[in-house]
């Protein structure tokens, strides 16, 4: 495995040295940003018309039990068994769905592609899933909504037409604000930071730092972006490339952002094993579980990232509103229970909420 | 007992087994015994058969090709590439794949037999290889957007059955007759059983040999135009644990991991067997870590029923 990524590393570093598209910071990307609002609440979405594939003469189950399956992108570890145990809990509250959840035990676009044929053949009322591959899974996805099974994503999106509705976990401007909103709380409106990324053209990542420019610009002009640094996403590297920007910049350094959660954990590390906790603040994506001694240190205060339980929990909501015909094509929002009312984003997408800062009050509720 | 008489015992004990699987799957669930299951089956599983014939042929050499998945991905991500980025017709460029794959199993071939590698860790060390290469040729993004004629091989069908189920059956005639009635495969034969005197028999041994694992990668790259026009996009993790799958069709097949022994019907009758096992039980409600016991069980099982029957039959 080692072997494998470094050859990778080393292939991938050898071939493509070339373009590092410049915004202000590095590692931005230059698409459009969109800023939230710096108070919260909503921000300008702009309308567009439902683009999500709508399954051919589905049979009239409003009301009735239904059989689910959900498909993740593998089974067996933590991030899923939470979307899986959200998913229960939405199916004990409505009383009449019942979901399975199986799926391959590798994130494998073959293996999933074999389960969902399967549970067309089989005969279910509704299939939800979290694609290995947008494009590679859309073959059989439209295949289950040709047999008018209804089709519901969650956590990883295919093309819009293969599914009906696709829970989105985050927004990037949401991600962005609550990173940058975290980290103004814990450096002031003046802090410097720096920024731990995986590569400069990682689209996730550089779309996040393009967002987190521009919301900073309109909400913390206050605060000093220092350098971005790439560390792939190598435990080591980012290690090392976190302890260099602390000594490289010294009392000058106030905070530092991890964009992945390879780079989250290491940068905290970093700082701790550098005597800088309460110096320098590390606030990141990560999952709770790599967190956990540090914000129970007190090193880190916000690991930024969303529910997976809510997740899960909102897909099976949207699935059942889909069949009873309370979400159709058009609609604007969505009734998911417990989380109160989800808005209807870029067509055909769920918007899940903000996204959820996990700390020391609430990390030890989550284990994945 | 007339099972145990005569040749073929493994086969024939794989055959009942087969037998056995499908009529109580068939009664487990109505959804399994269907023409148009079993079609599509063939159309998610037929890559693992097409890799599990040349394997067949190096196995029965006494060697192994762990890089079979790998060159699976290096020739997705190359016919995507070729296409995509070099501006080849798309023709050529699965050309290209194929031809890519050819020589990426004969660079294997002509490590073990020149460098004296043992064919294990030639293809360990290529698996990781090949698999650097793609992911570093593919830069993490996929080549998308293939035209619709393209998607014939993988998704289409003829007088409806798939198009890469009579591809496969094609190849099995082809390379069963190889093996079974050609003397490259008697060669390939004497080479597993004792490669010394192969060599002294004037067999050609390396050259032999170089052929299969060519064959091998040849296959791969076939499997994997086949794959990329099933799934319509290409990603350097494509085939990913193929060579497992791949070699559990085999050795189940009753192909001897020490050389000497094995035939292509064996290696197709393993094969389904997995296959259909795999997709019975899901159709029944089996979940998929369930399932993958259920596998490894039966691949046990099959190998002792096999060495008892041959004890009581030599003893």
């Amino acid at each position: 495995m080692q072997t494998k990524r470094f050859m990778s590393a080393a292939v991938a570093a050898a071939l493509a040295w070339t373009s590092m598209g410049h915004a202000a910071w590095d590692g931005a990307d230059d698409l459009p940003t969109n800023p939230l609002p710096c108070d919260g609440g909503g921000g300008s979405v702009a309308a567009k018309p439902y683009d999500g594939g709508t399954p051919s003469g589905a049979a009239n189950m409003a009301g009735k039990k239904i059989s689910l399956v959900d498909v993740p992108k593998l089974i067996g570890i933590g991030y899923f068994n939470a979307t899986a145990l959200g998913m229960q809990q939405a199916a004990e509250e409505l009383g009449n769905v019942d979901v399975v959840t199986d799926g391959p035990t590798e994130a494998n676009i073959d293996d999933q592609i074999t389960f969902i044929d399967n549970f067309i053949t089989q005969g279910v009322d509704g299939i939800l899933f979290a694609a290995n591959d947008p494009v590679a899974i859309a073959p059989v996805l439209k295949k289950a909504l040709g047999q008018g099974i209804h089709v519901v994503g969650y956590d990883a999106n295919s093309q819009p037409d293969a599914r009906e509705w696709f829970v989105n976990q985050a927004e990037f401007n949401g991600i962005a604000k609550s990173m940058v909103d975290a980290m103004a709380a814990e450096i002031g409106d003046d802090g410097k930071f720096a920024i731990v990324t995986s590569t400069f053209t990682t689209p996730n990542q550089a779309r996040w730092i393009a967002e987190m420019e521009a919301y900073l610009a309109k909400c913390h002009p206050g605060m000093e972006w220092l350098e971005t640094v790439e560390a792939q996403e190598d435990n080591v590297l980012s290690f090392n490339q976190a302890t260099t920007l602390i000594n490289k910049y010294g009392d000058d350094l106030d905070g530092l952002f991890g964009m992945t959660s390879v780079a989250t954990p290491a940068s905290a590390e970093a700082v701790t094993q550098a005597g800088e906790c309460g110096d320098i603040a590390v606030v990141g994506l990560a999952t709770p579980n790599a967190m956990k001694p540090y914000v129970k240190t007190d090193c880190v205060r916000s690991v930024v990232l969303w529910n997976p339980v809510d997740l899960g929990y909102a897909a099976v909501y949207v699935t059942r509103a889909v069949v009873d015909g309370d979400l159709k094509p058009g609609g604007t929002s969505v009734d998911a229970g417990r989380l109160g009312t989800l808005q209807v984003i870029n067509g055909s997408e769920i918007l899940l909420g903000a996204p959820y800062v996990f700390d020391k009050s609430n990390i030890d509720g989550f284990d994945f | 007992m007339k099972l145990i008489s005569g040749s073929h015992v493994h086969e024939k004990i794989l055959a009942l087994m087969l037998i056995i699987a499908l009529t109580v799957l068939s009664m487990l669930t109505d959804k399994f015994m269907t023409v148009a299951n079993i079609l599509n089956q063939g159309r998610l599983i037929a890559e693992i058969g097409l890799v599990a014939l040349p394997m067949t042929l190096i196995i029965v050499t006494g060697g192994i090709d762990l890089a079979v998945g790998s060159v699976l991905g290096l020739c997705a991500i190359v016919l995507g590439l070729a296409w995509k980025s070099l501006g080849l017709p798309l023709g050529a460029a699965m050309a290209v794949a194929v031809a890519v794959g050819a020589l990426a199993g004969c660079f294997n071939g002509l490590l073990i037999t020149r460098m004296r590698v043992p064919p294990l860790i030639t293809t360990l060390a290529t698996l990781a290889l090949f698999r650097g290469v793609a992911e570093g040729l593919s830069q993490a993004r996929s080549v998308r957007g293939y035209p619709e004629w393209f998607f014939f091989l993988g998704q289409g069908e003829i007088a409806g059955i798939p198009v890469q189920v009579i591809i496969l059956v094609a190849m099995t005639v082809l390379f069963w007759f190889l093996l079974a009635k050609t003397t490259l495969g008697r060669s390939l034969y004497a080479i597993g059983s004792n490669e010394v005197a192969a060599r002294y028999s004037g067999i050609a041994v390396d050259r032999v040999k170089v052929l299969a694992y060519g064959l091998s990668g040849l296959m791969a790259g076939l499997a994997a135009v086949i794959f990329v026009s099933r799934v319509s996009t290409t990603r350097s993790d494509m085939g990913t644990g193929l060579e497992l799958d791949v070699i559990a069709a085999v050795v189940l097949g009753g192909t001897s991991i020490f050389g000497g022994r094995g035939t292509i019907v064996g290696t197709i009758l393993g094969f389904l067997l997995i296959g259909l096992l795999k997709n019975g039980l899901a159709l029944t409600g089996v979940k998929g870590d369930a399932t993958i016991v259920v596998i490894g069980l039966v691949l046990i099982l099959a190998i002792l029923a096999s060495n008892l029957v041959e004890r009581l039959r030599d003893g």
